[in-house]
């Protein structure tokens, strides 16, 4: 390892320079990550003892409680559909549109991208009282049409990356396909699809964390906690009951778990997948 | 990649069909529905909304002009907003650039595994969701017994109501935010730095150049467009950021200090239903917006020339 660093380093210093570059990261880990770390913890102390610093026996008694009261598994299973629907609407629109711009209409390409940066400029917060009226017109208050469709709409990153991908693409084989008279839609299905496949998976990654994350159109959307994401119902359990910290901290800690657990089992992945989408 | 290759790539392969364009446009015909749709028909429909007076439930709508305008900018609390998002911006500012900017460059010195990991948990913040987050504080900060009290009560500071003192409660919404501005930063800056012009520093090393020199005048000026990018991003996006946090906990309050405009929007369009007001404060984001984006862009080209 000392040979890759790209810092130089008398030996003696190193281990000095090593000694605080470690203090340095884990003190930052520690800062960024203290209250969720602390939340979590606490939500295995009793809820006499919830408070304080004095260490008691971990138990589990605000989780069944939370359990049985709160529809945890309704909440997470309408946010599932919401962020696997709106990752998938996503990647297949990016797709489609990636191929096109950069294979069928190029001459369309500088245009649409334009349009789609300007869009990624717009502060979401801006859009929804139309949005609001429109989705409620169309009878979709309360639905998981709702929640997906709208959300469609904010698809520029997807195609951005994925029109890079594209365009990065060796396409001999795009042009041999062509060569022996392939419709476009072979093309993309036989040639250029499985070439994306990487990232593919890793803008559909993105968009499902992004969406699952998602605060303000849930909010405004689906009101009622049996048809809202769990981002919601937390924060309606914060104002049912603010001082039941124990069920709280439970909630939150059952709230963020599906996320963690997928990034737990593939952090560099998903690291990796965000700085690409970030160095664009 | 090889150079021929991404040239190749340019060139589009199956554009000389017979009716190429058609084919093309039916391919991209669903992402410009969806844009179309859910982000340019609701600006237009923003600007029309803010020149009616209505509740958003009202059968009918009254045309009133500008008369929004007038209203929402002779309103104290839409001007408290506006200057508290610009409060935001310059508060959240160090944390979108400067502290993710240090992490990103530690963590690049020393690549390797113990440097993966670090990244991966730095990471974290943005993970969670944001509203656990927010909840988790309001546990921390909680003025009868929350463990900030806790400690500050030992070392003989008097207790604080955090988030319903007007003087603590921005600062806390700001500090609350921070932790997921510095860790999605953090990872841009390492994608920028993942692109860094490497032979650059192997040649300062020969010359025997000190970590501190090779950062100071080789790394950081390479980052420069990546710093000024996300410090402007920060600026734009610092009330969105807050927005959460300011909704989970404190609504705006306490005395409206950690209102800003994209909350103020939200109150007054599902709190009071001034649509119209709502709409008129959307409208000058929009256009602030426009206007700062035409700003960037004339920077960008005087740089350019030069």
């Amino acid at each position: 390892m000392a040979g890759r660093e790209l810092l130089p380093d008398g030996a003696g210093r190193a281990r000095v320079g090593g000694l605080l570059w470690h203090l340095a990261l884990c003190g930052a880990v520690v800062s960024l990550l203290f209250a969720v770390v602390w939340a979590l913890l606490s939500s295995f102390r009793p809820t006499s003892r919830i408070y304080g610093l004095t260490p008691s026996w971990p138990t589990l008694e605000h989780y069944t409680r939370v359990l049985a009261e709160w529809p945890v598994a309704t909440l997470v299973g309408n946010t599932f559909v919401m962020a696997s629907a709106v990752a998938v609407g996503q990647v297949v629109i990016g797709c489609l549109a990636a191929f096109a711009l950069v294979h069928l209409t190029p001459r369309a390409r500088r245009p649409v991208l334009a349009l789609l940066t300007v869009s990624l400029a717009i502060p979401p917060q801006a859009l929804i009282i139309p949005q609001y009226l429109m989705a409620t017109r169309l009878g979709w208050l309360n639905t998981e049409a709702g929640l997906i469709v709208p959300q469609l709409g904010s698809s520029a990153l997807a195609v951005l990356v994925l029109v890079q991908h594209v365009r990065a693409m060796p396409v001999s084989a795009a042009q041999a396909a062509r060569l022996e008279g392939a419709l476009p839609r072979e093309v993309l299905w036989y040639v250029v699809l499985p070439a994306l496949r990487p990232a593919i998976a890793a803008v559909a990654v993105l968009v499902f964390i992004t969406t699952w994350n998602e605060y303000l159109w849930p909010l405004l959307i689906t009101p009622r906690t049996e048809d809202t994401t769990v981002q919601i119902g937390l924060s309606q359990f914060v104002t049912a009951e603010g001082t039941d910290y124990g069920g709280l901290l439970a909630a939150s800690t059952l709230t963020s778990l599906p996320i963690l657990l997928v990034y737990l089992v593939a952090a560099r992945r998903i690291t990796d997948a965000f700085m690409q989408a970030g160095a664009r | 990649m090889t150079a021929a290759a991404t040239l190749a790539a340019q060139a589009p392969v199956v554009a000389r069909r017979r009716r190429p364009g058609l084919a093309g446009w039916s391919y991209l015909l669903p992402l410009l529905l969806v844009v179309g749709v859910w982000i340019y028909l609701p600006v237009l429909a923003t600007v029309v909304l803010s020149l009616l007076d209505w509740n958003l439930t009202s059968p009918t709508a009254e045309f009133v002009g500008l008369d929004n305008l007038r209203r929402l900018l002779s309103e104290p609390e839409f001007a408290q907003a506006a200057g508290q998002t610009l409060l935001y911006a310059v508060a959240l500012l160090p944390f979108s650039t400067a502290v993710p900017l240090l992490l990103a460059v530690l963590l690049w010195a020393r690549p390797g595994r113990a440097s993966t990991i670090y990244r991966s948990l730095l990471f974290v913040p943005a993970m969670v969701a944001p509203v656990a987050v927010a909840v988790a504080w309001r546990f921390l900060l909680n003025p009868l017994n929350g463990l900030v009290n806790e400690v500050t009560g030992r070392v003989g500071l008097p207790a604080v109501n955090w988030l319903g003192d007007p003087a603590w409660a921005l600062p806390v919404i700001v500090v609350v935010t921070a932790a997921r501005v510095v860790a999605f930063n953090m990872l841009l800056f390492s994608a920028a730095l993942s692109g860094l012009d490497r032979r650059a520093v192997e040649a300062a090393r020969l010359e025997g150049a000190t970590g501190f020199e090779v950062v100071w005048f080789v790394v950081l000026p390479q980052l420069r467009s990546t710093t000024v990018l996300l410090g402007l991003l920060s600026v734009v996006l610092a009330g969105q950021w807050s927005f959460t946090n300011v909704s989970v906990l404190t609504q705006g309050g306490p005395d409206g200090v950690t209102d800003n405009v994209y909350h103020r929007i939200h109150t007054l369009g599902f709190g009071y239903f001034e649509t119209g007001m709502a709409s008129t404060a959307s409208v000058l984001v929009l256009v602030f917006f426009a206007l700062a984006a035409l700003a960037a862009e004339a920077v960008r080209r005087r740089r350019g020339r030069s």
